[in-house]
């Protein structure tokens, strides 16, 4: 038998830190991306896009560069708060990092008024059987809190009779 | 001045919660590669091409085509890629194989497709998360929108515009669930009927949890050669007669042209049927394996690949068409419904199993009656942004 090699330990932190990106949220600073903008907007309560001011083309999501025509001469443009449903489902299982605590909760596609937008979104304040396809939802602004040093918002959505209901 | 090439052999890991790593995975199926084609070795392999999807987050681990060169003594001295098409990509490194060879690059590819997806215990959110940035992360991961979600959309559309049912679905369940049992590799082997779908969990309504694939790891392989050396090693290769793709500039919800149809499906099935001079698929296809990561996937795919009408797909598999005695056995191996979806490894297995369907070397019970000849695998990715499409024949076209 040979000799009993020398052992020794290395330790490892508990934790591991990852950028907040892992969260799925980006970071939404001017010093982090290029469409900033949109966020600053979201956070002033008002859903933006760009628009190219060559093509006129309105993109959705946000870009720096315009798809249609490859112009980076864009400019943000109100879009609509209100909308309808495409499509709707529920996640009850199987969710990502940041979710499970939220879980049941219900999931759209929404098709904004007027203009040809078609978004995903949570849809907050209801219940998977409440709802149907075409019904009228409105736009809510969520702060998501988390990580002290970072602002940061998303948009979801709400049935347009939520209030009513409420104050029936 | 491009050359033909040929499947001359491959072979399969088994699939499901697996007790071994990404790189075990990578050589159980190298090893039953080579063990299927005797007069082919790692030294004969000019070029090789790994299908992964996420080997970064699921196993740490990146620039795995050298990797998987090591671990099997592969020389590829003339060409080594890893591709990546989410879903597709087991296809995708086919593909380039094909192309590689039809280009007259190269006459000997080893093509392996491998994903290990299950994290250690208390690790399924970080699993999720890795399928929610397969869709555009910022804008629709960050909803809730990871596979189940995301197709759920497809078949709340589908039922709403063309009346396809709850059972319709529950049907493709069935079918690609109870093949599996033929299977010895499948992860989901299941003798259920429509009532079991319906009975379980509601996951993302209409989908319920037998509607879905699952999360896999597994692997499979396959050895790709030009026509000339083929026939060298063997008189069974399968050829591959036409391959085809279309993604239409659109990834994110409002850029996908529909939630109820993949036109992407259809320009690239044309493409592949017009190369493999396929005027008529429900007659001239045998066998088909198809992407039905969700039971609604399958009945778009039954329309969007030209074999009915629009609408229709629910009836085309109420009506039995599909089955392994209908007009075009779709799915003998199982699917990803009944064989749970490796992703990068599923296209691979896909074309492994049209492979041994012509030449018979499947079980009894899963066989396609009849010597099918002609076959076609197809692969949506991601969002379903992008579809493939192969045919193949047991000739070359
Ligand atoms: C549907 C899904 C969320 C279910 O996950 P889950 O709720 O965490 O389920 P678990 O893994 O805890 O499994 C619970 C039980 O269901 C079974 N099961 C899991 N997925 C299944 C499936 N797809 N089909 C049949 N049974 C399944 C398990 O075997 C287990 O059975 P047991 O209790 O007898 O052991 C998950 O399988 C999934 O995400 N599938 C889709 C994968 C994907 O995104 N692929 C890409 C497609 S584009």
């Amino acid at each position: 038998m040979s000799d009993e090699p020398p052992r020794g330990s290395t330790s490892l932190p508990d934790s591991v830190d990852f950028p907040r990106l892992f969260d799925f949220y980006e970071i939404q600073s001017e010093d982090e991306t290029r469409i900033h903008e949109f966020y600053a907007n979201l956070d002033d309560g008002s859903l933006t896009t760009t628009e190219c001011a060559d093509c006129g083309e309105l993109h959705f999501p946000p870009r720096v560069v315009c798809p249609e025509c490859t112009s980076d001469d864009l400019s943000y443009a109100s879009l609509p708060h209100t909308g309808t449903l495409h499509a709707f489902s529920v996640m009850r299982a199987g969710a990502p990092i940041g979710k499970v605590d939220d879980l049941p909760f219900v999931v759209g596609i929404v098709d904004l008024d007027g203009v040809d937008v078609r978004l995903s979104a949570r849809i907050d304040d209801a219940e998977y059987d409440d709802l149907t396809i075409g019904d009228p939802v409105t736009l809510k602004v969520v702060d998501i809190e988390g990580p002290a040093d970072l602002e940061r918002v998303f948009y979801r959505f709400v049935p347009a009779d939520a209030d009513a209901d409420v104050d029936a | 001045m491009t050359r033909n090439a040929a499947i001359v052999g491959g072979g399969h890991t088994d699939w499901g919660e697996r007790d071994a790593t990404w790189k075990d995975l990578a050589q159980e199926a190298g090893k039953a590669t080579f063990d299927d084609v005797p007069d082919v070795g790692p030294p004969d392999v000019e070029g090789l091409f790994v299908g992964a999807v996420q080997p970064e987050r699921f196993a740490f681990q990146s620039h795995v085509a050298p990797l998987v060169a090591e671990l099997l003594g592969v020389e590829a001295d003339s060409m080594i890629a890893r591709t990546e098409l989410a879903c597709a990509s087991g296809q995708a490194a086919l593909r380039y194989a094909w192309l590689a060879i039809a280009a007259g690059q190269l006459d000997t590819a080893l093509v392996i497709g491998v994903e290990k997806m299950n994290l250690p215990d208390g690790h399924d959110e970080e699993m999720q998360t890795s399928m929610s940035n397969v869709v555009d992360r910022e804008f629709d991961g960050v909803n809730g929108l990871n596979a189940p979600t995301y197709f759920s959309f497809l078949g709340q559309r589908h039922m709403h515009e063309y009346g396809t049912t709850q059972e319709q679905l529950a049907k493709v369940a069935v079918k690609n669930k109870t093949h599996a049992a033929n299977n010895p590799y499948a992860q989901f082997r299941m003798d259920i009927d429509v009532d079991d779908v319906l009975d379980s969990y509601p996951i993302a309504p209409p989908l319920h949890l037998f509607d879905c694939s699952g999360v896999t790891d597994g692997a499979a392989g396959l050895i790709l050669m030009s026509e000339e050396k083929a026939r060298e090693v063997t008189d069974e290769a399968t050829y591959i007669t036409g391959s085809g793709q279309s993604c239409m500039a659109g990834n994110s919800v409002n850029n996908v042209p529909s939630f109820s149809a993949w036109p992407q499906a259809t320009v690239a099935a044309e493409q592949a049927y017009e190369q493999a001079g396929i005027d008529d698929p429900v007659k001239e296809l045998d066998v088909a394996e198809i992407h039905d990561c969700f039971s609604i996937s399958e009945i778009i795919e039954y329309e969007d690949l030209g074999w009915v009408e629009k609408g229709e797909g629910g009836q085309f598999i109420e009506d039995g068409r599909s089955e392994l005695d209908g007009d075009i056995a779709v799915n003998p191996r199982g699917g990803l419904l009944g064989c749970g979806h490796p992703l990068g490894a599923t296209g691979v297995s896909q074309a492994l199993e049209v492979h041994k369907q012509f030449t018979g070397r499947v079980e009894s019970a899963r066989q396609v009656p009849d010597g099918p000849e002609t076959g076609l695998i197809h692969n949506l990715s991601g969002s379903a942004s992008v579809h493939s499409v192969m045919t193949l024949g047991r000739d070359p076209r």
